[in-house]
Protein backbone atom coordinates (compact mmCIF):
# COMPACT_ATOMS: atom_id res chain seq x y z
CA UNK A 1 0.00 0.00 0.00
CA UNK A 2 2.93 2.20 0.74
CA UNK A 3 4.01 1.89 -3.02
CA UNK A 4 0.49 2.58 -4.31
CA UNK A 5 0.49 5.94 -1.87
CA UNK A 6 3.95 7.09 -3.26
CA UNK A 7 3.20 6.67 -7.03
CA UNK A 8 -0.63 8.97 -6.09
CA UNK A 9 1.63 11.26 -4.36
CA UNK A 10 4.25 11.83 -7.11
CA UNK A 11 0.97 12.08 -9.73
CA UNK A 12 -0.82 14.62 -7.41
CA UNK A 13 1.88 16.81 -6.35
CA UNK A 14 2.65 17.70 -9.96
CA UNK A 15 -0.54 17.98 -11.98
CA UNK A 16 -2.28 20.65 -13.20
CA UNK A 17 -4.82 22.95 -11.64
CA UNK A 18 -7.43 22.22 -14.39
CA UNK A 19 -7.11 18.65 -13.28
CA UNK A 20 -7.50 18.96 -10.39
CA UNK A 21 -10.60 21.10 -10.44
CA UNK A 22 -12.03 18.26 -12.89
CA UNK A 23 -11.02 15.59 -10.09
CA UNK A 24 -12.78 17.24 -7.75
CA UNK A 25 -16.20 18.35 -9.34
CA UNK A 26 -16.06 14.58 -10.60
CA UNK A 27 -15.96 13.07 -7.73
CA UNK A 28 -18.53 15.33 -6.00
CA UNK A 29 -20.87 15.05 -9.13
CA UNK A 30 -19.87 10.95 -8.62
CA UNK A 31 -21.31 11.30 -4.68
CA UNK A 32 -24.64 13.30 -5.62
CA UNK A 33 -25.43 10.43 -7.80
CA UNK A 34 -24.88 7.66 -5.65
CA UNK A 35 -27.21 9.46 -3.42
CA UNK A 36 -30.21 10.10 -6.13
CA UNK A 37 -29.62 6.29 -7.00
CA UNK A 38 -28.40 4.25 -3.51
CA UNK A 39 -26.90 1.12 -4.12
CA UNK A 40 -24.72 -0.36 -1.60
CA UNK A 41 -21.45 0.52 -2.27
CA UNK A 42 -18.41 2.15 -0.79
CA UNK A 43 -17.72 4.84 -3.07
CA UNK A 44 -19.07 7.24 -0.76
CA UNK A 45 -17.25 6.37 2.43
CA UNK A 46 -14.15 6.03 0.55
CA UNK A 47 -12.86 9.07 -1.21
CA UNK A 48 -15.22 11.52 1.11
CA UNK A 49 -15.38 15.11 1.09
CA UNK A 50 -17.51 18.15 1.94
CA UNK A 51 -17.98 20.30 -0.61
CA UNK A 52 -21.11 18.65 -1.65
CA UNK A 53 -22.61 19.15 2.18
CA UNK A 54 -21.67 22.85 2.13
CA UNK A 55 -23.81 23.82 -0.90
CA UNK A 56 -26.73 21.56 -0.22
CA UNK A 57 -26.57 23.45 3.56
CA UNK A 58 -26.09 26.94 1.91
CA UNK A 59 -28.74 26.36 -0.90
CA UNK A 60 -31.36 24.97 1.63
CA UNK A 61 -30.53 28.12 4.44
CA UNK A 62 -31.31 30.35 1.11
CA UNK A 63 -34.62 28.87 0.05
CA UNK A 64 -35.45 28.77 3.73
CA UNK A 65 -35.80 32.45 4.28
CA UNK A 66 -38.62 34.66 4.83
CA UNK A 67 -38.73 37.61 2.26
CA UNK A 68 -39.39 40.05 4.65
CA UNK A 69 -40.23 43.44 3.68
CA UNK A 70 -38.04 45.50 6.34
CA UNK A 71 -34.40 45.27 5.05
CA UNK A 72 -33.02 45.23 9.04
CA UNK A 73 -34.77 41.69 10.06
CA UNK A 74 -33.68 40.31 6.88
CA UNK A 75 -33.24 36.57 7.63
CA UNK A 76 -30.06 36.75 9.53
CA UNK A 77 -30.54 34.68 12.70
CA UNK A 78 -32.38 31.56 10.45
CA UNK A 79 -29.90 31.28 7.88
CA UNK A 80 -27.51 30.53 10.66
CA UNK A 81 -30.00 28.38 12.61
CA UNK A 82 -30.09 26.22 9.23
CA UNK A 83 -26.62 26.26 9.50
CA UNK A 84 -26.18 25.85 13.04
CA UNK A 85 -29.04 22.70 12.99
CA UNK A 86 -27.78 21.02 9.95
CA UNK A 87 -23.75 21.13 11.11
CA UNK A 88 -24.62 20.47 14.84
CA UNK A 89 -26.75 17.54 14.17
CA UNK A 90 -24.40 15.96 11.79
CA UNK A 91 -21.44 16.43 14.30
CA UNK A 92 -23.99 14.59 17.47
CA UNK A 93 -25.00 11.81 15.36
CA UNK A 94 -21.19 11.05 14.11
CA UNK A 95 -20.40 11.15 17.42
CA UNK A 96 -23.01 8.87 18.62
CA UNK A 97 -22.41 6.22 15.84
CA UNK A 98 -18.63 6.55 16.88
CA UNK A 99 -19.38 6.37 20.61
CA UNK A 100 -21.59 3.24 19.56
CA UNK A 101 -18.84 1.53 18.38
CA UNK A 102 -18.93 2.02 14.96
CA UNK A 103 -15.95 1.77 12.13
CA UNK A 104 -16.51 4.89 9.90
CA UNK A 105 -14.60 7.65 10.56
CA UNK A 106 -15.48 11.20 11.53
CA UNK A 107 -15.32 12.83 8.34
CA UNK A 108 -16.44 9.70 6.60
CA UNK A 109 -20.12 9.93 8.29
CA UNK A 110 -20.40 13.39 7.84
CA UNK A 111 -20.09 13.34 4.00
CA UNK A 112 -23.03 10.57 3.87
CA UNK A 113 -24.89 12.95 6.70
CA UNK A 114 -24.38 16.08 4.29
CA UNK A 115 -24.93 14.41 0.79
CA UNK A 116 -28.14 12.78 2.00
CA UNK A 117 -29.87 15.89 2.32
CA UNK A 118 -30.30 16.04 -1.53
CA UNK A 119 -33.73 14.67 -1.48
CA UNK A 120 -34.71 17.30 0.84
CA UNK A 121 -33.31 20.38 -1.04
CA UNK A 122 -35.12 18.87 -3.95
CA UNK A 123 -38.35 19.00 -1.69
CA UNK A 124 -37.33 22.57 -0.46
CA UNK A 125 -37.60 23.48 -4.29
CA UNK A 126 -40.63 22.20 -5.22
CA UNK A 127 -42.56 23.01 -1.67
CA UNK A 128 -41.33 26.85 -2.93
CA UNK A 129 -42.65 25.86 -6.35
CA UNK A 130 -45.88 24.78 -4.84
CA UNK A 131 -46.15 27.94 -2.96
CA UNK A 132 -46.70 30.31 -5.40
CA UNK A 133 -49.79 28.51 -6.42
CA UNK A 134 -53.19 29.79 -4.07
CA UNK A 135 -52.68 28.64 -0.63
CA UNK A 136 -55.60 25.66 0.61
CA UNK A 137 -55.78 21.96 1.94
CA UNK A 138 -54.86 20.62 -1.73
CA UNK A 139 -51.50 22.85 -2.20
CA UNK A 140 -50.65 21.26 1.98
CA UNK A 141 -51.40 18.01 0.84
CA UNK A 142 -48.98 18.04 -2.05
CA UNK A 143 -46.22 19.46 -0.11
CA UNK A 144 -47.03 16.88 2.79
CA UNK A 145 -46.48 14.16 -0.04
CA UNK A 146 -43.62 15.59 -1.33
CA UNK A 147 -41.66 15.97 1.52
CA UNK A 148 -42.93 12.29 2.75
CA UNK A 149 -41.38 11.12 0.08
CA UNK A 150 -37.88 13.02 0.02
CA UNK A 151 -37.60 12.08 3.87
CA UNK A 152 -37.93 8.05 2.98
CA UNK A 153 -35.28 8.41 0.18
CA UNK A 154 -33.23 10.36 2.25
CA UNK A 155 -33.49 7.55 4.93
CA UNK A 156 -33.12 5.07 3.02
CA UNK A 157 -29.79 6.68 1.31
CA UNK A 158 -27.82 7.34 4.43
CA UNK A 159 -28.90 3.96 5.72
CA UNK A 160 -27.84 2.06 3.01
CA UNK A 161 -24.43 3.97 3.95
CA UNK A 162 -24.14 3.88 7.35
CA UNK A 163 -25.59 0.42 8.76
CA UNK A 164 -23.02 -1.57 7.13
CA UNK A 165 -20.51 0.28 9.39
CA UNK A 166 -22.55 -0.76 12.48
CA UNK A 167 -22.46 -4.33 14.51
CA UNK A 168 -25.75 -6.13 13.99
CA UNK A 169 -27.43 -5.10 17.01
CA UNK A 170 -26.88 -1.76 17.85
CA UNK A 171 -27.86 -0.29 14.40
CA UNK A 172 -31.80 0.34 15.16
CA UNK A 173 -29.58 2.50 17.80
CA UNK A 174 -27.90 3.88 15.55
CA UNK A 175 -30.12 4.87 13.32
CA UNK A 176 -33.06 6.25 15.36
CA UNK A 177 -30.52 9.92 15.21
CA UNK A 178 -30.48 9.81 11.65
CA UNK A 179 -33.91 9.83 11.76
CA UNK A 180 -34.37 12.51 14.08
CA UNK A 181 -32.36 14.84 12.15
CA UNK A 182 -33.92 13.94 8.99
CA UNK A 183 -37.02 14.47 10.19
CA UNK A 184 -36.38 17.98 11.43
CA UNK A 185 -34.74 19.00 8.62
CA UNK A 186 -38.30 18.23 6.68
CA UNK A 187 -40.44 19.67 9.57
CA UNK A 188 -38.60 22.96 8.53
CA UNK A 189 -39.57 22.31 4.94
CA UNK A 190 -42.81 21.57 5.79
CA UNK A 191 -43.68 24.71 7.82
CA UNK A 192 -42.33 26.81 5.82
CA UNK A 193 -44.74 30.03 4.66
CA UNK A 194 -42.50 32.27 2.55
CA UNK A 195 -44.96 35.67 5.09
CA UNK B 1 50.48 52.92 4.35
CA UNK B 2 49.60 50.64 7.23
CA UNK B 3 45.63 51.79 6.99
CA UNK B 4 45.81 51.39 3.11
CA UNK B 5 47.23 47.75 3.65
CA UNK B 6 44.42 47.04 6.38
CA UNK B 7 42.05 48.65 3.99
CA UNK B 8 42.91 46.37 1.29
CA UNK B 9 43.03 43.71 2.63
CA UNK B 10 39.48 44.21 4.37
CA UNK B 11 38.26 44.36 0.52
CA UNK B 12 39.72 41.43 -0.19
CA UNK B 13 38.49 39.58 2.57
CA UNK B 14 34.95 40.95 1.61
CA UNK B 15 35.01 40.25 -1.69
CA UNK B 16 36.86 36.21 -1.08
CA UNK B 17 33.56 35.81 1.05
CA UNK B 18 31.05 36.65 -0.92
CA UNK B 19 32.61 34.71 -3.35
CA UNK B 20 32.35 31.80 -0.95
CA UNK B 21 28.63 32.22 0.12
CA UNK B 22 27.59 32.87 -3.63
CA UNK B 23 28.65 28.92 -4.28
CA UNK B 24 27.47 27.40 -1.25
CA UNK B 25 23.84 28.82 -1.88
CA UNK B 26 24.44 27.85 -5.31
CA UNK B 27 20.86 29.18 -6.36
CA UNK B 28 20.66 32.77 -8.07
CA UNK B 29 16.49 31.99 -8.69
CA UNK B 30 15.66 31.91 -5.26
CA UNK B 31 14.20 35.08 -4.75
CA UNK B 32 11.72 35.34 -7.92
CA UNK B 33 8.46 34.74 -7.73
CA UNK B 34 7.71 31.85 -10.32
CA UNK B 35 3.85 31.45 -10.11
CA UNK B 36 2.70 34.56 -9.83
CA UNK B 37 -0.88 33.65 -10.27
CA UNK B 38 -1.07 31.05 -7.79
CA UNK B 39 0.57 33.51 -5.07
CA UNK B 40 -1.83 36.46 -6.15
CA UNK B 41 -4.94 33.61 -5.61
CA UNK B 42 -3.30 32.67 -2.25
CA UNK B 43 -3.86 35.73 -0.83
CA UNK B 44 -7.01 37.44 -2.12
CA UNK B 45 -9.63 34.77 -1.41
CA UNK B 46 -8.23 35.05 2.68
CA UNK B 47 -7.54 38.55 2.73
CA UNK B 48 -10.98 39.67 0.93
CA UNK B 49 -12.89 37.34 3.13
CA UNK B 50 -11.31 39.31 5.96
CA UNK B 51 -12.14 42.59 4.36
CA UNK B 52 -15.97 42.02 3.54
CA UNK B 53 -16.69 40.71 6.93
CA UNK B 54 -14.65 43.92 8.40
CA UNK B 55 -16.80 46.25 5.94
CA UNK B 56 -20.27 44.63 5.76
CA UNK B 57 -22.13 47.34 7.43
CA UNK B 58 -20.95 49.43 4.47
CA UNK B 59 -20.88 46.69 1.60
CA UNK B 60 -24.20 45.50 1.92
CA UNK B 61 -27.36 45.84 4.19
CA UNK B 62 -28.13 42.20 3.77
CA UNK B 63 -26.51 40.18 6.01
CA UNK B 64 -27.33 37.22 4.26
CA UNK B 65 -25.36 38.24 1.16
CA UNK B 66 -22.49 39.17 3.23
CA UNK B 67 -22.68 35.71 4.80
CA UNK B 68 -22.94 33.84 1.67
CA UNK B 69 -19.99 36.07 0.23
CA UNK B 70 -18.21 35.01 3.10
CA UNK B 71 -18.72 31.48 3.50
CA UNK B 72 -17.80 31.30 -0.58
CA UNK B 73 -14.43 33.12 -0.25
CA UNK B 74 -13.45 30.76 2.73
CA UNK B 75 -14.47 27.84 1.08
CA UNK B 76 -12.81 29.08 -2.25
CA UNK B 77 -9.60 29.88 -0.36
CA UNK B 78 -9.65 26.20 1.48
CA UNK B 79 -9.57 24.40 -1.33
CA UNK B 80 -6.79 26.50 -3.52
CA UNK B 81 -4.66 26.73 -0.74
CA UNK B 82 -4.80 23.03 0.02
CA UNK B 83 -4.58 21.52 -3.34
CA UNK B 84 -3.08 24.31 -5.28
CA UNK B 85 -1.01 26.71 -3.93
CA UNK B 86 0.63 24.63 -1.11
CA UNK B 87 1.75 22.32 -4.11
CA UNK B 88 2.87 24.89 -6.55
CA UNK B 89 4.64 27.73 -4.14
CA UNK B 90 6.10 25.13 -1.51
CA UNK B 91 5.81 21.81 -2.89
CA UNK B 92 3.99 20.33 0.02
CA UNK B 93 0.48 18.69 0.23
CA UNK B 94 -1.44 16.97 2.77
CA UNK B 95 -5.06 14.76 2.44
CA UNK B 96 -6.91 12.33 3.69
CA UNK B 97 -6.80 8.34 2.41
CA UNK B 98 -9.13 5.69 3.67
CA UNK B 99 -7.63 2.27 2.94
CA UNK B 100 -9.82 -1.16 2.24
CA UNK B 101 -10.04 -1.57 5.45
CA UNK B 102 -12.00 1.63 6.18
CA UNK B 103 -9.36 2.85 8.61
CA UNK B 104 -8.12 6.81 7.65
CA UNK B 105 -4.59 7.94 7.10
CA UNK B 106 -3.53 11.92 6.78
CA UNK B 107 -0.66 12.08 4.37
CA UNK B 108 1.59 14.46 4.37
CA UNK B 109 4.39 15.07 2.01
CA UNK B 110 6.75 17.15 0.75
CA UNK B 111 8.19 17.36 -2.23
CA UNK B 112 11.89 15.87 -2.32
CA UNK B 113 14.57 19.03 -3.50
CA UNK B 114 16.25 16.85 -5.43
CA UNK B 115 13.43 16.23 -7.87
CA UNK B 116 13.90 17.34 -11.28
CA UNK B 117 15.37 21.40 -9.99
CA UNK B 118 11.92 22.61 -8.61
CA UNK B 119 13.72 24.08 -5.64
CA UNK B 120 11.84 26.43 -3.70
CA UNK B 121 11.39 30.03 -4.17
CA UNK B 122 12.33 32.80 -1.12
CA UNK B 123 9.65 35.00 -1.79
CA UNK B 124 6.92 32.69 -2.77
CA UNK B 125 7.90 30.65 0.39
CA UNK B 126 7.62 34.09 2.39
CA UNK B 127 3.73 35.10 0.96
CA UNK B 128 2.89 31.50 1.36
CA UNK B 129 3.57 31.12 5.56
CA UNK B 130 2.72 34.62 5.72
CA UNK B 131 -0.46 34.24 4.31
CA UNK B 132 -1.21 31.17 6.08
CA UNK B 133 -0.23 32.63 9.86
CA UNK B 134 -1.74 35.79 9.65
CA UNK B 135 -5.01 35.25 8.23
CA UNK B 136 -6.12 32.18 10.80
CA UNK B 137 -4.30 34.70 13.74
CA UNK B 138 -6.94 37.25 12.59
CA UNK B 139 -10.13 35.22 12.30
CA UNK B 140 -9.44 34.38 15.96
CA UNK B 141 -9.18 37.52 17.23
CA UNK B 142 -12.48 37.84 14.94
CA UNK B 143 -14.42 34.88 17.32
CA UNK B 144 -13.14 36.64 20.56
CA UNK B 145 -14.65 40.20 19.72
CA UNK B 146 -17.95 38.37 18.32
CA UNK B 147 -17.94 36.52 21.02
CA UNK B 148 -17.43 39.48 23.71
CA UNK B 149 -19.48 41.94 21.97
CA UNK B 150 -22.25 39.76 21.88
CA UNK B 151 -23.15 40.13 17.90
CA UNK B 152 -23.40 36.28 17.84
CA UNK B 153 -25.11 35.99 14.37
CA UNK B 154 -21.86 36.25 12.86
CA UNK B 155 -20.34 33.49 15.11
CA UNK B 156 -21.35 30.78 12.67
CA UNK B 157 -19.14 32.81 10.20
CA UNK B 158 -16.22 33.24 11.92
CA UNK B 159 -16.04 30.09 13.70
CA UNK B 160 -15.92 28.37 10.27
CA UNK B 161 -13.27 31.05 8.95
CA UNK B 162 -10.95 29.61 12.37
CA UNK B 163 -11.48 25.79 11.32
CA UNK B 164 -11.37 26.38 7.65
CA UNK B 165 -8.03 28.29 7.54
CA UNK B 166 -6.53 26.63 10.92
CA UNK B 167 -7.19 23.60 9.19
CA UNK B 168 -4.96 24.52 6.50
CA UNK B 169 -2.14 26.00 8.73
CA UNK B 170 -1.61 22.77 10.83
CA UNK B 171 -1.50 20.48 7.75
CA UNK B 172 1.08 22.71 6.27
CA UNK B 173 2.87 22.63 9.46
CA UNK B 174 2.71 19.19 10.19
CA UNK B 175 4.25 18.66 6.17
CA UNK B 176 6.89 20.87 6.82
CA UNK B 177 7.72 19.60 10.20
CA UNK B 178 7.50 16.12 9.25
CA UNK B 179 9.70 16.71 6.04
CA UNK B 180 12.85 17.58 8.70
CA UNK B 181 11.89 14.63 10.99
CA UNK B 182 11.81 16.13 14.24
CA UNK B 183 10.46 19.46 15.21
CA UNK B 184 13.66 19.43 17.73
CA UNK B 185 16.52 19.06 15.29
CA UNK B 186 14.66 21.98 13.21
CA UNK B 187 14.52 24.15 16.22
CA UNK B 188 17.71 23.28 17.30
CA UNK B 189 19.47 23.61 13.77
CA UNK B 190 17.30 26.85 13.22
CA UNK B 191 18.68 28.77 16.48
CA UNK B 192 22.18 27.21 15.67
CA UNK B 193 22.27 29.32 12.01
CA UNK B 194 21.18 32.49 14.30
CA UNK B 195 23.79 31.77 16.46
CA UNK B 196 26.42 31.51 14.05
CA UNK B 197 25.42 34.24 11.71
CA UNK B 198 25.21 36.73 14.89
CA UNK B 199 28.92 35.95 15.75
CA UNK B 200 30.43 35.74 12.11
CA UNK B 201 28.52 39.53 11.82
CA UNK B 202 30.27 40.67 14.76
CA UNK B 203 33.38 39.46 13.38
CA UNK B 204 33.46 41.09 10.19
CA UNK B 205 32.69 44.47 12.04
CA UNK B 206 35.05 44.85 14.64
Amino acid sequence: MKSRIREFDSSTLNESVRNTIMRDLKAVGKKFMHVLYPRKSNTLLRDWDLWGPLILCVTLALMLQRDSVDSEKDGGPQFAEVFVIVWFGAVTITLNSKLLGGNISFFQSLCVLGYCILPLTVAMLICRLVLLADPGPVNFMVRLFVVIVMFAWSIVASTAFLADSQPPNRRALAVYPVFLFYFVISWMILTFTPQ
Amino acid sequence: AVSQDHGSNDDTEDVSLFDAEEETTNRPRKSKIRHPVASFFHLFFRVSAIVVYLLCELLSSSFITCMVTIILLLSCDFWAVKNVTGRLMVGLRWWNHIDEDGKSHWVFESRKSSQENKTVSEAESRIFWLGLIACPVLWVIFAFSALFSFRVKWLAVVIMGVVLQGANLYGYIRCKVGSRKNLTSMATSYFGKQFLRQNTGDDQTS
